[in-house]
């Protein structure tokens, strides 16, 4: 596909135009989100006899839009597995928990075009036929909660939310729920547990939430960003959504890159942005003018990159995938030359363990020993055969869980080991073992 | 050898003497309407407990068992599952905090840019280890997990309120006295890089205040 009637393909991202985050002074307000376009996307699915439920939802699979959550799941094949509609309550939620560490994107659309969200939710309920949704949203963001709430009640005000929206006998209503600090809840069924009121402990899929999701009604649960990505395509088609950015995997994407880079931040671009265009002409490179030692490309759970490996590689999930890591939430950290990888993977270990919701047992211990194991390395009391230890627990843990936060531990510590191997070893003093007969110890080498 | 008889970590005491009198535990009706619109919100009502402990962290300043139980008593749940959300989550205060709770993230991104640096200051500022309170009862310092700002890193957050972004020493200092004066941090709204160049700025005319967006100049190794 070319490049054409106005489609951006990555490598034009210098003249890239924003549309999730349009330059628009004031966009969070209400009257001036409107000015600028607003609601007209909504108005026109629910009056314009062309746009049935289901047109939406095949528009939205057309456009090729895949959840920006993490999995990468095709959003209008998600909606799709919703059963017919009977009498049963049916429920979205959409997931703003975004606790992933490295991932910050969701906040500034609350932040900057809270709207284009309510949008997108109100168009993905009236797809879905779903008369209810509840916007999660972690509860350390409580200055965006208050602000989304304000929006909100000129929503309800104005009669685009609530009862018989814009007059046409269609009503949603849309609730915010406060989490309580849990990286947890941003797993689907775990948000469902959450939100029912309950310790949130994961499910078990299937079934899955649109077959028993909330109260054991249909569910769909998409991201903060995802949704915003809906209006999008209900305006401009899914031809010209499609042919933004990676071909797999199309669209505008929030990157949330930070760390050692000269100009951290949320940068609106195609996906399928080269890696080192990233960091070197879009962040302004690495700070300190150092060298770049490696990448994290999508939250904490993906596998970090080496700077070697990084060379030509794309942020798609295919691309990325090649590369041998993962798209995850696009939120990027890049690491200097002097990052001491130990100690990084300490902290993220330290992070899991803490986070991990202690209902199965492999995750529970498993994380637990992660970060005992790489301690001991960090302050210099490993032995070389920890590190194979490490990556024995890693597949211990691996799909042995019910959720996928275990994986998410797993990875991280697996791949740092096997691209850092020699920062490890290094480390670690020598695996002794006792030969029995009152000789001294032999020392087993490295590698 | 250990002494396996010994406890490896001391259990919570199950019936702690209460904090609150019986006078002190009721609502407003203000807040009983509060919390009426909150199970309105949900088709049963465990779903509206999490907002009624948040009501009831606000008002009380922290969840010991007696504030949990009025939360289940007048949301008509019961007593065990309220004080399994409550334990659940790390937002939720268990144990009597100082005024200002200043949790510094030192997850992922904060740690690369110097999170533990600002920890520490903080630790050596106000002479208390994280998890302690000073003795005046003004400040307690928490090592907290991802709180989503990884771009202003270091940053932290004040009483599950505002945050701080792009921490320095200098701030931390003027934050201290700022706290001490009773003055909360305003909300900042961190200007986006690309609306730096599209829109000489931030975007946000409503927010208190804006800056503009800076490396810090902090530490780069891990330690």
């Amino acid at each position: 596909m070319e490049a054409n009637n106005g489609q951006t393909k990555a490598g034009d991202w210098r003249t890239y135009q924003r549309v999730l985050l349009p330059p628009v002074k004031d966009l969070h307000r209400l009257d001036v989100y409107e000015q600028h376009g607003g609601y007209t996307a909504l108005r026109t699915v629910l009056t314009d006899a062309r746009w049935e439920p289901k047109a939406v939802t095949e528009e939205v699979k057309a456009s090729g839009l895949r959840g920006r959550g993490g999995a990468g799941f095709s959003t209008g094949l998600k909606w799709s597995f919703m059963p017919p509609v009977d009498d049963r309550p049916r429920y979205l939620c959409c997931n703003g928990d975004e606790s992933e560490p490295g991932t910050f994107k969701d906040r500034q659309l609350m932040e900057y075009n809270p709207h284009l969200v309510f949008e997108g939710i109100l168009i993905a309920c009236y797809a879905m036929s779903i008369n209810t949704c509840y916007l999660y949203v972690r509860g350390e963001y409580a200055d965006w909660i208050s602000h989304m709430e304000r929006e909100l009640e000129k929503l309800y005000a104005k009669g685009y939310v609530g009862e018989n929206i814009m007059g046409t006998g269609f009503s949603t209503d849309i609730v915010i729920h406060k989490g309580a600090g849990a990286y947890i809840c941003g797993e689907e069924s775990s948000l469902m547990e959450s939100l029912e009121g309950k310790r949130a402990y994961p499910r078990i899929k299937p079934p899955f939430p649109a077959q028993k999701g909330l109260w054991g009604y249909p569910t769909t649960i998409n991201n903060v960003e995802t949704l915003a990505c809906v209006p999008l395509i209900i305006n401009n088609g899914a031809a010209w959504y499609a042919g933004i950015g990676a071909e797999r995997h199309p669209g505008p994407v929030l990157y949330g890159i930070s760390g050692h880079v000269n100009k951290p931040g949320v940068y609106e671009y195609p996906t399928g942005m080269l890696i080192t265009d990233l960091i070197y002409e879009v962040c302004g490179g690495i700070r300190g003018g150092k060298k770049l030692k490696a990448v994290v490309p999508g939250g904490s759970s993906t596998p970090v990159l080496r700077a070697d490996q990084i060379e030509g590689v794309t942020m798609d999930a295919e691309s990325l995938r090649e590369a041998g890591s993962m798209m995850g939430t696009a939120g990027m950290l890049v690491m200097d030359e002097d990052t001491d990888m130990v100690s990084f993977l300490r902290r993220v270990t330290h992070f899991y363990h803490h986070e991990s919701c202690g209902q199965c047992t492999p995750c529970r211990e498993g994380t637990g020993w992660l970060e005992n194991l790489v301690t001991r390395i960090d302050e210099g009391e490993g032995h070389l055969r920890d590190l194979d230890l490490l990556l024995d627990l890693c597949t211990q843990m691996e799909g042995r869980t019910v959720c996928a936060l275990a994986d998410a531990a797993a990875w991280p510590v697996r791949h740092t080991i096997q691209r850092f191997r020699e920062e490890f070893e290094a480390r670690c003093k020598p695996s002794v073992f006792p030969t029995g007969d009152g000789a001294p110890a032999e020392a087993v080498p490295a590698s | 050898m250990a002494d396996i008889t010994k406890e490896i970590s001391p259990l919570p005491d199950r019936t702690p003497e209460p904090v609150f009198s019986k006078d002190e535990l009721v609502f407003t009706d203000e807040e009983k309407a509060r919390l009426a619109r909150y199970k309105a919100q949900y088709p049963t009502p465990e779903g509206a407990v999490m907002r009624g402990l948040w009501l009831a962290q606000e008002k009380f300043g922290f969840l010991p068992p007696e504030v949990i139980r009025l939360v289940a008593d007048e949301l008509g749940i019961a007593y065990a599952q309220a004080y399994g959300v409550a334990t659940f989550y790390t937002q939720y205060y268990k144990k009597k905090m100082g005024r200002y709770v200043l949790d510094v993230c030192t997850c992922f991104s904060c740690q690369l840019c110097g999170g533990y640096d600002m920890l520490h200051y903080l630790e050596e500022k106000l002479g208390i280890h994280k998890g302690e309170t000073t003795e005046d009862g003004l400040f307690t310092i928490q090592e907290v997990e991802c709180l989503g700002a990884c771009g202003s890193a270091p940053m932290l957050q004040v009483t599950n309120g505002p945050y701080v972004h792009n921490l320095t020493t200098e701030k931390l200092d003027a934050l201290i006295d700022s706290l001490r004066e009773g003055r909360m941090p305003p909300f900042v709204s961190v200007t986006l890089p690309q609306d730096e160049q599209e829109l000489d700025g931030n975007r946000r005319s409503d927010a208190e205040a804006t800056e503009a967006y800076v490396t810090p100049p902090v530490s780069e190794t891990v330690k």
